[in-house]
């Protein structure tokens, strides 16, 4: 799994690639949790180059979604492959979560 | 045009065979017990007569079934009750003692007995008993059983009332010879009702086989008489015995087959000593199938349909489920249907595991009716319930990940499971298969949310 952060004006874009599974998941929650404890507030995170999500990536998407909102900062996904939207779509979560097509069209929903 | 199965034609039906019953037990009773009377009165038998012929008009407009397929056509209707059963109606519904009484005249000897049997010719209205019984076979809620019950004892009440008259005609017949059986029972000059029950009474005497003597044959055509009667009888007491026999057995048969099941399997499991306690288990199941399903295999009984006929005996066997499942309220009328002929329903009892935790999740389960909870072994804790209308499976089956808590029934459960095969097919055929699904998951993503937080995939 590759993680890259980058910065869209006051939006932090982390774009995960590879597998996010029970063995990088804890990886990634740690790189997302650096950035909210550093202040970011609206975070996107960009699956374009993700291959795979298991559980446990769903549980950090949840987990940070959950610890935004407590601070009152905002989540958004954007780029799902047909796969991780169905396991979003059918497990409701594409109704907690900001699902966006694309990265533009994340970035103007902030 | 009258429909053959309609609710007016039922009921003129049912009083077309009770006016049958009446005039054939008339007609013969008068024809035998009271000549001399006979033409004076008994207007009901004209009255009757007129209902007859009031039926053959509404025969002519009634419609009729070829293989299976209504026939409205009024012609085609007529023609084929022209072709079947007028001459027979005709016959049996005119009065033609009425006619011959009048163009022959009352006082005359021969034109009395000759009125009188033209009026035998009523008998044949027996043959519409049958036609109407057969039709009533086709109604969904007569049971073949009863129908049977009914055929069968009219049949026999005609027969042995037939026979009396018939038994007693002999002796009339002959002008009372001193040897008659009338005579030396001493009821010559009885009213015609007691020598009606006297005869009766010797019939069924000697039918039943238990023939107490009182009253014997004296002359060749009585011995010849009660001869026949007496073959007809034991071989109609074969018949009776062996019905009610099987009768009774028909009647309860889907019950009896169930708990001859019942009891085989509890008394292997006794035998096999199995605790008494899973063996209630295994008998309330069974009680709770059969009060619910009448011991049917809902998943294998309509096997035999074609696939339309199939669907719409399940629409609406599920029209309750259908309103109470969100996944069913959601769908359009194809999608349904295609989850309707692939959902296999399962029932569980009360603390059974309906998915074990550790397992890959082959299959979703909905809940059509009961509740269930989830707990995990791990922790030895309970993570909420779910009930009618929820469902779960697809995270482990969608992630191909094992389950990381069981489910387990707390009431009667009654599942309806969709297999990986058929999921994945519906989902491919019906692309608004996944939108419904996120419909239904949207009203309770919050719990489910909580559960993937807490670890727990099922």
């Amino acid at each position: 799994m590759e993680i890259k952060t980058t910065e869209t004006g006051d939006v932090n874009v982390i774009e995960v690639a590879g597998h996010l599974d029970t063995n990088t998941s804890p990886d990634a929650e740690s790189a997302i949790n650096t950035l909210i404890d550093s202040g970011a507030q609206k975070v996107l995170i960009n699956f374009a180059a993700l291959e795979y999500i298991s559980s446990a990536g769903l549980r950090v998407l949840l987990a940070t979604a959950k610890k935004l909102k407590a601070s009152g900062g905002d989540l958004k996904i954007c780029s799902l492959n047909d796969t991780v939207q169905e396991v979003f779509d059918i497990s409701g979560f594409s109704s907690i979560l900001t699902v966006s097509k694309d990265q533009e069209e994340a970035l103007a929903s902030f | 045009m009258i429909r053959e199965l309609s609710r007016n034609r039922l009921i003129w039906d049912a009083l077309i065979l009770a006016l049958i019953v009446v005039s054939c037990l008339l007609v013969s009773y008068q024809f035998a017990f009271s000549q001399a009377k006979a033409l004076d009165g008994f207007q009901l038998i004209y009255l009757i007569d007129l209902f007859f012929l009031v039926d053959i008009g509404l025969n002519f407009i009634t419609t009729y079934r070829e293989r299976g397929v209504e026939v409205f056509d009024k012609r085609q209707c007529s023609r084929r009750y022209g072709r079947r059963m007028l001459v027979v109606d005709v016959i049996a519904s005119v009065p033609f003692d009425l006619i011959a009484w009048v163009l022959i005249g009352n006082g005359h000897v021969l034109g009395g007995s000759l009125v009188l049997a033209l009026r035998l010719l009523r008998l044949l209205r027996i043959v519409r008993l049958f036609v109407i019984l057969r039709r009533w076979e086709a109604f969904s809620w007569s049971n073949p059983a009863v129908l049977r019950v009914v055929k069968y004892f009219v049949s026999i009440l005609l027969l042995i009332h037939w026979l009396a008259c018939f038994w007693f005609y002999s002796s009339l017949a002959s002008g009372f010879p001193a040897d008659s059986w009338v005579v030396r029972a001493g009821i010559q000059g009885a009213d015609a009702i007691s020598q009606y029950i006297r005869s009766l009474y010797w019939t069924i005497t000697t039918m039943t086989t238990v023939g107490y003597g009182d009253i014997t044959p004296g002359r060749t055509v009585e011995y010849v008489l009660a001869g026949i009667i007496m073959l007809m009888g034991a071989s109609l007491y074969a018949f009776i015995i062996g019905s009610i026999a099987s009768l009774l057995n028909s009647i309860n048969a889907a019950k009896n087959r169930h708990w001859e099941r019942i009891e085989s399997v509890t008394e292997f499991l006794r035998d096999q000593e199995v605790p008494a306690d899973l063996n209630s288990e295994v008998r309330n199941f069974y009680e709770h199938i059969w009060e619910r399903y009448r011991g049917v295999d809902r998943n294998r009984m309509l096997d035999d349909l074609p696939p339309p006929l199939r669907l719409k005996v399940l629409l609406h066997l599920t029209e309750e489920i259908r309103q109470t499942v969100p996944l069913f309220r959601h769908a359009s009328g194809l999608l349904r249907d295609a989850l309707l002929t692939s959902l296999e329903s399962r029932t569980y009892t009360p603390g059974s595991i309906i998915a074990h935790e550790g397992d890959r999740g082959k299959s979703i389960f909905f809940i059509a009716e009961g509740s269930v909870e989830i707990i995990s072994a791990a922790d030895n804790k309970s993570y909420g319930t779910m009930s009618n209308g929820d469902y779960f499976g697809f995270m482990s089956l969608t992630l191909d990940e094992r389950r990381t808590a069981s489910i387990k029934a707390v009431s009667y459960c009654e599942m309806l499971v969709l297999d990986r095969a058929d999921f994945g097919r519906i989902k491919k055929e019906f692309p608004e298969f996944t939108d419904v699904l996120k419909r239904v998951s949207a009203e309770r993503s919050e719990q489910l949310s909580e559960l993937v937080m807490d670890g727990i995939i099922l």
